[in-house]
């Protein structure tokens, strides 16, 4: 079998695959628990679908110019899509791998929201950068959060991996086998970055590198969805563990401060029962030292 | 099992950050320095390419 006739399957297996783990996805019931993943997947299958179709309709039912102008749409709009929509995956999962220990979640949450915004707008001042107009810029600032987007899904990856424990997560966890999946397109798509420098085709030997790498992905993917997942463990954790600490520091953070008044308060503020109680308050602060004065002179 | 995980995500975690310094200093020369993770074939070419950029072959 040719490179180009194996990259051909690898592309039609593709669509198959991500209609696996759609279906997988609804039959587990977890389109609640993973929207963005879903409304990835379904973008990518509609997406890969039209691509293919419009390839192999070129030449044939449609002018090839005109094929190749509907193709290249329908490639860069998904992968626009896509890209925003990977961001959210990673969004989604970190809070989904960080809600038992609510603290840390919401320091986390409001890290990654500023992360996101600065590489959100790294990307399109980059691309401003290029001097591009049109679809060009919009080619340019994708490519751009693409690849600031590959190394957030890294680092998540990283993160859900070493701190899986803490989590009450295991590796047979579909949180687990999401970054997993994710991780990897992320690799691969740096790898593909590093290798378009030097050789940009339509047709080219790393695409049957990153065909495989989605095929594995998305079988990845459909047999988390398919298999049970494990309930997630009752999380132990030492009492000198940095998680804990951390946690209980980061949900004081941000509370609403008591106040204390502290002069300046005119009486007409209190209610009746208020002053009354205070009245007696002080009586009674007071009774004690009469008590021992009286107690003093009868002793002398 | 444990560590061989955790080894293959730094492996992973490893490769994307060379990948990424690599990308960094070819994406001054390429236009374009980023494309689906899929076995579609990417459409480098312009819109506009009078040879389709060889869609039909």
């Amino acid at each position: 079998m040719s490179a180009h006739a194996f990259i051909n399957l690898l592309g039609y297996l593709e669509p198959i695959f991500c209609a696996f783990v759609l279906t997988a996805l609804i039959r587990s019931e977890s389109v609640r628990k993973f929207p963005s993943l879903t409304l990835l997947l379904s973008v990518r299958l509609i997406s890969s679908v039209a691509c293919l179709a419009l390839i192999d309709l070129s030449g044939r039912a449609i002018e090839k110019h005109l094929a190749y102008k509907l193709y290249f749409n329908t490639y860069w709009w998904s992968y626009a899509i896509e890209a925003l929509l990977s961001l959210a995956v990673v969004y989604s999962i970190f809070k989904l791998a960080m809600a038992p220990l609510k603290g840390l979640a919401t320091l986390g949450v409001l890290v990654f929201q500023w992360a996101a915004a600065i590489s959100i707008a790294g990307s399109v001042g980059m691309a401003i950068g290029t001097h591009f107009t049109g679809l060009k810029f919009l080619i340019a600032v994708v490519t751009q959060l693409q690849q600031t987007s590959s190394i957030l899904t890294l680092c998540l990856l990283l993160f859900v991996c070493f701190a899986i424990r803490p989590m009450g997560l295991t590796y047979k966890s579909r949180i687990f086998g999401v970054s997993l999946g994710l991780g990897l397109m992320a690799t691969v798509s740096l790898i593909d970055s590093a290798w378009l420098g030097h050789s940009p085709q339509l047709f080219s030997t790393i695409n049957v590198a990153k065909g495989v790498t989605a095929c594995l992905t998305l079988f990845l993917w459909s047999a988390y969805f398919a298999l049970p997942e494990p309930k997630r463990r009752i999380i132990v954790l030492p009492t000198t563990s940095p998680f804990l600490r951390w946690n209980q520091i980061s949900m004081a953070l941000g509370d609403d401060p008591g106040f204390v008044a502290v002069g300046g308060i005119p009486p007409e503020v209190f209610a009746p029962a208020e002053i009354e109680i205070m009245r007696r308050a002080s009586m009674k602060m007071a009774e004690p030292e009469h008590e021992e004065m009286g107690l003093v002179s009868q002793s002398a | 099992m444990k560590s061989i995980v955790r080894a293959f995500v730094v492996v992973l975690a490893l490769t994307g950050a060379v990948a990424s310094t690599h990308a960094s200093s070819s994406s001054v020369q390429a236009k374009v320095s980023a494309a689906k993770v899929s076995a579609i074939p990417t459409p480098w070419c312009p819109p506009d390419d009078p040879n389709a950029c060889g869609i039909d072959q």
